[in-house]
C-alpha cells in the first residue's frame, strides 16, 4: 500500500510539475508584453518595471524563478487588480465557490442516491423509466443552458428565489440547483446499475429468504457494495463541478473563483489566468490522486496490479 | 381395452427408425454475423432508434439550412433586429410561438411592415437566426466527427500498440498516459486558446493533445486481455503473423468497446466546444456556434426569450440524441454490459 501511495504522489507531482512549466512557456510563447498596451512609459519606466518583474532575466533563469517562487506558494501578481497577489485574488473568491460546490456535492449525491435506489427497486415499471428519463436529461442538456432556464422560470417569472447575487442562504438555491443537476444525473445512474447487479446477487437472496425486511435489505445489505465503484467517480466529477461553477457563478452573478476566471480571460490579466489555471489542476489532481488511494484501500485487486509493475 | 402384451411383443414393432444424416447437420435459423445480431438489439431499443432518427434529421438540418436559406449568417440589418419567430402554416396556429408576435402578442411584422418570414426570428443585429442556428450545428457536427477520428485514429493506434507490443514500449506509453490524465482537459483548452486566437482552430488542436486518452486505455485494456487468449495463442502457435493476429483476431473483438467509447466521446466533446464558447472561449460572432449564440440570447432572456430558447433546444437535443444512441449501442454491441 505504501508503495502504492508513493508511486501515485511521484505521478501527482510530475503532471503537476508538466501543467506548471507548460503554462509558463506557453506564457512566454503569447506575442507582447504585459507593458504593450502602456504606450506613455518613457524607456526609463520601461526597464524599471521589466527588471522589477524580473522580466529582462533570460528566459531560464526566469523559469527558476517561477518555480521557485511556486513551491512558495507565490503565483505572482495581476496585471489589472492593481498589483494585487493573485493568490489573495483566489483566497478572496475561492469560499463562494467552495460553498457552492460542497452544497452541490451534497444534495446531488443524496438526491442521486435516492433516485438510482428508487429506480432499481422499481427495475422496469414506469418509476424506473422516470428516473431514467431524468438522469438522461440531467447528463444531456448542458449546465449553462439549466442554469439560465432556472433563473428564467424560477427567479424572474414565478419571482420564488432571488434572480442573482450572493447575501444569504436563499441566493444559494438555485446555483446549487443548476450546479448538482449533473451530480445527481452521474450518481443516479451509475447508482441504479450498481443495485442492479447487486440486488441479483445471492447473498441479497439470502437476506431475504431469511425475513429481512425490503428496507433491510437495501440499506443494510445491497447499498454498501453497490457504493463502492461510486469512488470512481467522483474524478470526473470534480471535473464536472469545476467546469460548472465557471458559467454557473456567471449567470448568478456569484463572487466566485469561476466568475473571476471568466472575467481575467476576457480582460487577458495572464498572471491571473495562469495563477488560476494551477490552482485548478492542482485542486483536480488532488482530487484524482486521492480518489486512487482511496480505490486501492477500498479494492485490493487495485492496489495489487499497481504494485507488482 | 386394447393393452400391449408387453411379455410377447412382436419384433415388428421394432424398426430402426429412418437416420437422415443431412436433416442433424440443418440449420434452421438463418445464421446472423454480429453485426445483424446487434442491428436487431439495437431496433428493439426506442430510445436509440428516436435518437438516430433525430441525429439524422439535425444533420440534414444543419447540411441544407443554410445552404437554402435567403439570409447569411453574418448579414446585419439594425432595421429588422429582435424580430420574433414567424413560420408560415404554423404561424396560424395559436399556442405555437411561430405567429411573429412578441411577449406582449404585439405583430412586430405588421408593426414594422416586414414582409419577409424570419423563421427562428433575429438577434439584437438582425441576423437571421434560423441561418444562425443551423450554421452553429454544423460547429458541433464538426466537432463530434472531430472527436471520433481522433479517438479512433489516436487513441485507438496508441492503445493498440501499447497494449500489443507490450514490455518496455508499453511501460513509456503508459506512463505517459498517466500524467495526460491527470491533465485536465478543459485546463489545455484554456491554455491554447490563450496563445492562439479562440475559434476552431485552437479547440481542435486542444482535442487532438487531450481528446484520445480515454479511448487509448480501454483499447489497451481489451488488447491485453485479449492477446493472452487460448485462441491467439493457438493462432500464433499455427505460424499466423502479427498483422494477421491484429487485423484478424484482435481488432474484430475489440471493436464493440472502440464504438461504444466513440459514441459517449461525441457528446461530451459537444458539450465543452458548446460551453467554451458560452464563456467566451470558443467561437466567436460573427461567427455562430450553439453555445455562444446560447450565450447572446441569455443577454435579452427577459424580452426575447425564443434567441435563447431555440439555440438551448438544437444543442441539448443533439447532445440527448448522442447520448441516446451511445446508450443504444452500448447496449446492442455488449450484451454482457447491459444496463
Amino acid at each position: 500500500m505504501a508503495r502504492y501511495t508513493l508511486q501515485r504522489f511521484i505521478y501527482m507531482i510530475i503532471t503537476l510539475f508538466i501543467i506548471a512549466s507548460a503554462t509558463f512557456f506557453l506564457m512566454k510563447l503569447l506575442p507582447g508584453s504585459p507593458l504593450t498596451n502602456q504606450e506613455k512609459l518613457t524607456p526609463e519606466q520601461r526597464q524599471i518595471i521589466l527588471e522589477k518583474y524580473g522580466l529582462n532575466d533570460p528566459v531560464p533563469v526566469q523559469y527558476v524563478n517561477y518555480l521557485k517562487n511556486l513551491v512558495q506558494g507565490d503565483l505572482g501578481v495581476s496585471f489589472q487588480y492593481d498589483n494585487r497577489p493573485v493568490t489573495e485574488l483566489i483566497g478572496e473568491r475561492i469560499g463562494p465557490s467552495a460553498q457552492l460546490g460542497f452544497q452541490a456535492l451534497v444534495f446531488g449525491t443524496i438526491v442521486g442516491l435516492l433516485l438510482g435506489i428508487f429506480a432499481a427497486v422499481r427495475h422496469n415499471t414506469a418509476g424506473d423509466y422516470a428516473a431514467t428519463v431524468i438522469s438522461v436529461l440531467g447528463i444531456s442538456i448542458p449546465s449553462f443552458v439549466f442554469a439560465a432556464l432556472l433563473q428564467y422560470y424560477i427567479g424572474v417569472k414565478l419571482q420564488l428565489l432571488p434572480v442573482a447575487f450572493w447575501e444569504g442562504f436563499e441566493y444559494t438555491i438555485m446555483p446549487t440547483l443548476a450546479l448538482s443537476m449533473g451530480v445527481i444525473a452521474n450518481i443516479a445512474r451509475f447508482t441504479r446499475t450498481e443495485m442492479l447487479e447487486v440486488l441479483s446477487s445471492d447473498y441479497i437472496l439470502t437476506a431475504r429468504a431469511k425475513g429481512v425486511s425490503q428496507a433491510g435489505v437495501i440499506f443494510k445489505h445491497a447499498i454498501r457494495n453497490a457504493l463502492i465503484p461510486i469512488v470512481t467517480i467522483l474524478g470526473p466529477m470534480a471535473v464536472n463541478l469545476m467546469t460548472g461553477t465557471l458559467v454557473v457563478e456567471q449567470i448568478f452573478a456569484v463572487p466566485g473563483l469561476g466568475e473571476q476566471f471568466v472575467r481575467s480571460i476576457n480582460l487577458n490579466d495572464y498572471t491571473v489566468i495562469m495563477g488560476t489555471t494551477l490552482f485548478y489542476s492542482a485542486l483536480l489532481i488532488l482530487v484524482i490522486f486521492i480518489v486512487d488511494i482511496l480505490y486501492g484501500v477500498i479494492d485490493p485487486r487495485i492496489r495489487l496490479a499497481g504494485g507488482k509493475k | 381395452m386394447n393393452k400391449l402384451d408387453y411379455q410377447n411383443l412382436s419384433p415388428e414393432l421394432f424398426q430402426p427408425a429412418p437416420v437422415n444424416t443431412s436433416d442433424q447437420e440443418k440449420i434452421n435459423r438463418p445464421s446472423l454475423t454480429f453485426w445483424q445480431d446487434a442491428w436487431i438489439r439495437l431496433r428493439k431499443n426506442k430510445g436509440a432508434i428516436a435518437g438516430l432518427i433525430m441525429i439524422i434529421i439535425l444533420t440534414l438540418m444543419a447540411i441544407i439550412a443554410p445552404m437554402t436559406s435567403d439570409y447569411s449568417y453574418k448579414e446585419q440589418d439594425l432595421k429588422r433586429a429582435k424580430l420574433p419567430p414567424k413560420i408560415p402554416v404554423l404561424e396560424n396556429i395559436s399556442w405555437l410561438p411561430f405567429d411573429g408576435k412578441d411577449a406582449n402578442g404585439v405583430d412586430v411584422y405588421e408593426q414594422r411592415g416586414i414582409k419577409e418570414y424570419y423563421w427562428f426570428g433575429t438577434d439584437d443585429l438582425g441576423r437571421d437566426l434560423w441561418t444562425r442556428t443551423w450554421y452553429g450545428a454544423r460547429i458541433s457536427l464538426y466537432i463530434a466527427l472531430l472527436a471520433a477520428v481522433i479517438d479512433l485514429l489516436i487513441g485507438v493506434m496508441y492503445g493498440g500498440i501499447s497494449g500489443f507490443y507490450g514490455g518496455r514500449v508499453d511501460n513509456v506509453m503508459q506512463r505517459i498516459i498517466e500524467i495526460l490524465v491527470g491533465i485536465p482537459n478543459l485546463i489545455v483548452v484554456i491554455l491554447f486558446i490563450l496563445i492562439l486566437e479562440p475559434g476552431i482552430i485552437s479547440i481542435t488542436i486542444a482535442m487532438v493533445i487531450t481528446g484520445w486518452v480515454t479511448m487509448a486505455r480501454i483499447v489497451r485494456g481489451q488488447i491485453l486481455k485479449l492477446k493472452n487468449m487460448e485462441y491467439v495463442l493457438a493462432s500464433r502457435t499455427l505460424g499466423a503473423t502479427n498483422s494477421r493476429l491484429i487485423f484478424k483476431h484482435l481488432i474484430p473483438n475489440v471493436i464493440g468497446p472502440i464504438i461504444i467509447t466513440t459514441m459517449f466521446t461525441i457528446p461530451y466533446a459537444i458539450f465543452t466546444e458548446a460551453f467554451l464558447s458560452f464563456i467566451g472561449l470558443g467561437i466567436r460572432p460573427p461567427e455562430a456556434s450553439l453555445g455562444s449564440l446560447v450565450s447572446e440570447g441569455y443577454k435579452s432572456i427577459q424580452t426575447f426569450p425564443h434567441m435563447m430558447m431555440i439555440p438551448a433546444i438544437v444543442i441539448s437535443l443533439l447532445i440527448l440524441s448522442f447520448n441516446l444512441v451511445a446508450d443504444g449501442l452500448r447496449d446492442a454491441l455488449d450484451p454482457k454490459m447491459r444496463k
